[in-house]
């Protein structure tokens, strides 16, 4: 098999950037965590409860995250996206039968940018009209917004917060947030 | 004027000279300094003209309120007119110059406007200029365009620089329990109260340290306070902003802020934003923006050397500037006291001027002992001196009003009519203030019907204790709104004074011509505002408007009351009879820079770009913007511009095969047991009985019958559906998809989703597609004329175990297919297809040669599908099912849209075939090239199959009906009239032999 290419490829240089710290710490620290394996699982109005344990038991969770939540399974991490829409992120879709639902791999739709650093939350909100507050989105957090208009999903992961960005976008919206971000200092991963 | 730095006081750092210009003129100042202080303590007074009269203009304030020293600051790409000097802090290399005067403010040619001021009254424009004998008999307003130039020529105040902004500007959005917007005692007391209560509070303050009125006092305990409040206030874990205005508030707790990054540092580091635009979204917010001192109407009280009295406080404590020697106070309330005091402590010999009569023991015990000469039912008269203040008339209260009673030499007349609270960002939500008749002045109402809180001055609370419990009293209201425990404390009523003030709003004697400013900023006198009454502009909206009274930059914050007061005597009513004008954002000027944040040059608009962008670029591709994608325009070979190589790709991918990214293409995923169902009700044609593995062409339309868009969807299984779009129309039908889901046919078991980035797309195009195919897939056998049959659709591995689906349908009229595969794999995909097709003379084509054989085919696109179309004129009602319902199927039957003589789609040729013509051209019968004519030409280019240039476009009645005759192609702006003839659009192969080969 062939390697997958990020959209950011070619133009993504890793490094320090900016005004940094005296001990030339940086504030906001990008990267492009690549080769995503994103399912999407949807349900019908009536099935949501039996797609949602379809889900749970292919992430390895306890169970569906309900609106705006992500759980993390042993194999896998599941977004609730929409009302009747699940992300299972890290592992393949459960087979879901028509009448319940449907399932499709949206693995290359879209770019994983992860911010983390002590500014993310302010370097997100140079982006972002989200309460991003630590009582109003916690980790396990899920947003759907807009950055410059295009839609993205913020997911707040133990691991920092994760930025899914549509594809054929993100390597402008890349070079948008690289430059909003050297006013905090900036590290490239 | 003759202003002095004191030895030692106020808020300077004398440890740090900074060197700045003023015109030219090098200066000292001190860190610390405003612009504005800094010149004071230069001896500058005339710093601005003004706008009509060019009269000469000095400092007034010392806050935004500021109509007199209004200036330049920068030079070159920073060149920034019209800032406030007193707003603008002092740093090291500063260059600022007077505006709106030649050849400088201190000597100005424009003055001689001064003489005629009596003819630039109110409405002098239009009365003189437009549409009024004699100037404009007969003349229609041929005249007024002519004087239209002359006077913008004149209007406007500085000159703002015509290079490109060289900084940068950021948007934030923040959040918030509790927004204070002010940092005064009040502000301070409220954020405190608050954050002491565990809530997330943001205080914002437009000066570059917090304090607010603090900052003006000459006592330590003040100054001691305010340190111990902002240490609380840290210690409690408020966030805290200076140099941030909030300039408006709006729905729901949304507050627009202006946060001053850069505009006070000599050498900012080019990674910060100069200004940043923050829209916070609070739960509650407390305004406790204080309150503006009013001036009073007197002659020329729009001199160098005349200022509010707070200004002149704030110049002596803040600054340790002694801003003149021999100085008249005038006032109508206790506030002007201390002042007085304490400048006649520093070292000036002080008159007070109270217009009262009665003066409270104390406030007289207060001047008597600091040697100040108080004068009761006094007021300032009339200004003496040309460029500044030499003398002061003044006058008496008697009986029958007022009478002049003599002058005083002075340098400096200070002067306070009253105090107007801050009441803009309540405004700003359409709550009107009401008048409160004891404070002469314009209060919030007791009850609001939002989370906002009105405290300190703002409220109407005069003194320093009291705005403390006025905070207090705000924040406890804002804890309890958001479910916290806080002992309700009883907020101050409006006052604080000993005695009440007495209103003055003038100060004029009969038999003498005054020249009294209302709104200094736009030279509006009182006789405008009188003038403005005789001529029927009562309502003070029509005031406003007439006279240009509160207009700009000012946004009512001086006259606006003397206006009102002025206008309210004339009819002979009562101020809150008159009513009040509506503030509105922003509060202070907005940088348009600001404004746009980010959102400039490169990242104006997000740029989309293929997952085979790095590739094409990398294989010679010229690109070109369609909508928001970048996109191979033409792959240009040795010694070709854009002409030859498209021509050379059409003709090669005509002959053999040629490759084109059509990534762009909307594409979405259409899943669900009604999925087929669904795609029947949107698509004209019939969708019911598509076998898996086929696609099909289709066209939808509005509901209003007219064509939305067209493509190709395929049927991938019995409930996946794998629908492609315009690339120009792709949001838009997936918007529209969504929107019948979710709203008319919630019954329908179908999800549709975009898949337009998950897949990239290649055309493979020409008679040797197939064999360029056969040598990329694994199994080449799938591609056999039966196995894989015009419209087919399969699902299949590409070398290299790439997924890759492929339709075999046709753009181009050549056979062809579409093969998509994940986005990722784009490049390996190119690699494969372009491996194949170069040793078979293939190329690599872009959207010229796209679109040309397209034309020649009378392939339809965006160009066509105008909003304006149906599809019986895009020549396609054939594919309009009359044996079912879709979307738009009754609305396209109605008379209008059914009418035989409509545009319809049509080729067009030259009659001269060396001639060429352009896209746009409006199509006219022979010897009838005029108004709307019966046609107009889409899209146009040279066909290399037929030799000569053709076009699409639209001819009432299509062309049948213009077979055999001469039709003129108009271009009146560029190319003229052409001859041209009107064709069948299937201009190539109609037969489509070549597609299904």
């Amino acid at each position: 098999m062939v390697d997958r290419i990020s959209a950011l490829a070619g133009f993504y240089r890793t490094g320090k950037f900016g005004i940094l710290g005296e001990d030339q710490s940086a504030g906001v620290i990008l990267e492009d965590v690549r080769d995503l394996v994103l399912h999407q699982i949807a349900a019908w109005p009536e099935s949501v409860d039996a797609v949602g344990k379809l889900a749970a038991k292919a992430a390895g969770s306890k169970a569906a995250p309900g609106p705006c939540k992500a759980e993390v399974g042993s194999s896998a991490s599941l977004l609730r996206i929409e009302p009747l829409k699940w992300w299972v992120v890290g592992a393949e879709a459960p087979d879901v039968d028509a009448e319940q639902g449907a399932t499709l791999d949206i693995s290359h739709s879209r770019t994983r940018i992860r911010v983390t650093g002590s500014q993310a939350v302010s370097f997100l909100n140079r982006h972002l009209p989200l309460d991003l507050r630590e009582d109003s989105f916690p980790v396990g957090s899920v947003a759907s917004s807009a950055i410059h208009h295009v839609g993205v999903t913020l997911w707040r992961s133990e691991l920092g917060y994760e930025l899914f960005i549509p594809r054929g976008f993100a390597l402008s919206l890349w070079e948008g947030m690289v430059e909003t971000a050297t006013q905090f200092g900036l590290e490239v991963v | 004027m003759s202003a002095k730095r004191l030895p030692q006081g106020g808020r300077i750092d004398r440890d740090q000279r900074i060197r700045f210009t003023w015109d030219g003129s090098s200066m000292t100042g001190y860190a610390g300094d405003t612009l504005a202080s800094a010149l004071m303590a230069n001896g500058e007074t005339v710093l601005g003209r003004s706008f009509k009269y060019h009269r000469p203009r000095g400092i007034m304030s010392a806050g935004v309120e500021e109509s007199g020293a209004i200036v330049t600051v920068g030079q070159g790409r920073r060149r920034d007119p019209n800032v406030k000097a007193t707003m603008q802090e002092l740093y090291p290399g500063l260059a600022a110059s007077g505006q709106n005067a030649w050849p400088s403010v201190r000597f100005d040619l424009g003055a001689v406007n001064g003489l005629f001021g009596r003819f630039f009254s109110a409405g002098f424009y239009y009365k003189t200029f437009m549409g009024l004998p004699p100037m404009e008999w007969g003349k229609g307003t041929g005249l007024w365009m002519q004087y239209e130039k002359i006077i913008r020529r004149a209007a406007g105040m500085g000159v703002a620089s015509r290079e490109a902004d060289p900084d940068v500007y950021d948007h934030v959005h923040g959040y918030c329990d509790v927004l204070v917007v002010g940092s005064g005692p009040a502000g301070l007391s409220a954020a405190l109260t608050a954050a002491k209560a565990g809530l997330d509070v943001l205080l914002v303050e437009q000066d570059c340290e917090l304090g607010g009125d603090y900052l003006n006092q000459a006592d330590e305990a003040s100054g001691k306070k305010r340190k111990d409040l902002i240490a609380k206030l840290e210690k409690a874990g408020a966030r805290m902003m200076t140099r941030t205005t909030a300039f408006g508030l709006y729905d729901y707790g949304t507050a627009g802020l202006l946060e001053r990054v850069t505009d006070h540092i000599a050498s900012p580091d080019k990674h910060l934003p100069r200004h940043r635009f923050w829209t916070v979204r609070a739960k509650q917010t407390i305004v406790a923006t204080g309150a503006l001192e009013r001036q009073v109407a007197f002659g020329n009280n729009d001199r160098p050397g005349v200022m509010n009295v707070a200004a002149g406080r704030s110049y002596l404590n803040r600054y340790g500037i002694l801003p003149g020697q021999d100085i008249v106070v005038a006032t109508n309330n206790d506030s002007a006291y201390a002042t007085a005091a304490e400048l006649a402590s520093a070292g000036a010999t002080v008159s007070l001027l109270d217009a009262r009569a009665t003066i409270p023991e104390s406030m007289m015990s207060l001047v008597g002992n600091s040697g100040v000469n108080l004068h009761t039912r006094s007021a300032p008269l009339n200004v003496r001196g040309s460029h500044g203040v030499n003398g002061l008339d003044f006058a008496v209260a008697g009986q029958g009003g007022w009478s002049a009673q003599g002058s005083e030499s002075c340098d400096l007349v200070l002067v306070s009519g009253g105090w107007s609270p801050v009441v803009h960002l309540l405004s700003h939500r359409g709550i009107r203030p009401v008048w409160n008749v004891e404070q002469a002045c314009f209060v919030g109402p007791d009850e609001v019907n939002e989370p906002i809180y009105m405290a300190g001055s703002a409220a109407a609370v005069w003194n320093i204790e009291d705005c403390l419990t006025s905070g207090e009293s705000a924040a406890t209201k804002a804890i309890k709104a958001l479910g916290g425990k806080a002992r309700q404390k009883k907020a101050p009523a409006p006052g604080g004074w000993e005695s009440p003030i007495e209103p003055l709003y003038e100060v004029t004697v009969s038999g003498r011509q005054l020249k009294s400013f209302v709104d200094p900023q736009h030279d509006v006198t009182t006789e405008d505002v009188r003038l403005a009454h005789r001529e029927g502009f009562v309502s003070v909206e029509h005031l406003k408007r007439y006279t240009t009274l509160g207009m700009a930059t000012d946004g009512g914050k001086v006259g606006n009351i003397i206006g009102l007061a002025l206008m309210a005597d004339a009819q002979g009513k009562e101020i809150p009879e008159v009513g009040t004008t509506t503030f509105r954002p922003p509060y202070t000027p907005v940088s348009i820079g600001a404004l746009k944040g980010r959102n400039v040059d490169g990242h104006f608009r997000p740029l989309r770009r293929t997952p085979m962008h790095v590739w094409n670029l990398d294989h010679g591709a010229t690109m070109t913007m369609a909508g928001l994608w970048h996109r191979p325009w033409y792959f240009a070979r040795k010694g070709e511009g854009i002409s030859e190589a498209y021509v050379r790709e059409t003709e090669t991918t005509r002959r053999t095969v040629g490759l084109c990214d059509v990534t762009s293409l909307g594409k979405i995923a259409i899943q669900g047991p009604d999925a087929t169902e669904f795609l029947n009700r949107i698509y004209t044609n019939p969708f019911a009985k598509l076998p898996i593995g086929k696609a099909r062409y289709g066209i939808m339309l509005r509901d209003d019958g007219i064509v939305m868009d067209d493509g190709t969807t395929w049927r991938l299984s019995e409930t996946d559906y794998f629908m492609t779009t315009t690339t120009a129309h792709a949001g838009k039908v997936m918007v529209f998809l969504e929107e019948l889901l979710q709203t008319r046919w919630q019954d329908l078991r179908v999800h549709v989703t975009s898949v337009s980035e998950q897949w990239a797309g290649s055309a493979v195009a020409g008679p040797k597609s197939r064999e360029v195919l056969e040598a990329c897939v694994e199994d080449p056998s799938v591609m056999s004329n039966d196995a894989f049959p015009f419209m087919g659709v399969i699902e299949t591995t590409l070398k290299g175990g790439i997924p890759c689906r492929i339709a075999r349908i046709s753009f181009s009229g050549e056979m062809a297919f579409e093969a998509y595969v994940p986005s990722d794999y784009a490049s390996a995909l190119m690699d494969l297809l372009w491996a194949a097709a170069e040793p078979l003379d293939g190329c690599l084509y872009g959207l010229e040669a796209l679109g040309a054989m397209r034309i020649e085919k009378g392939h339809v696109t965006g160009a066509e599908l105008d909003g304006r179309v149906t599809i019986d004129d895009a020549g396609l009602g054939k594919m309009a099912s009359p044996a079912k319902s879709f979307i738009g199927s009754a609305m396209r039957n109605r008379p209008e849209l059914m009418r035989e003589d409509r545009p319809r789609l049509v080729g067009i040729k030259p009659k001269d075939a060396s001639q060429t013509f352009n896209a746009g051209s409006i199509l006219c019968a022979e010897g009838k090239v005029s108004g709307l004519g019966e046609g107009w030409i889409t899209a146009v280019t040279h066909s290399p199959a037929m030799g000569h240039w053709i076009g699409l476009g639209f001819i009432s009645s299509g062309y049948e009906a213009w077979e055999g005759k001469t039709v003129i192609a108009a271009d009146p702006v560029r190319k003229g009239n052409i001859e041209v003839e009107i064709i069948s659009p299937h201009m190539y192969d109609p037969d489509g032999e070549r597609m299904y080969g």
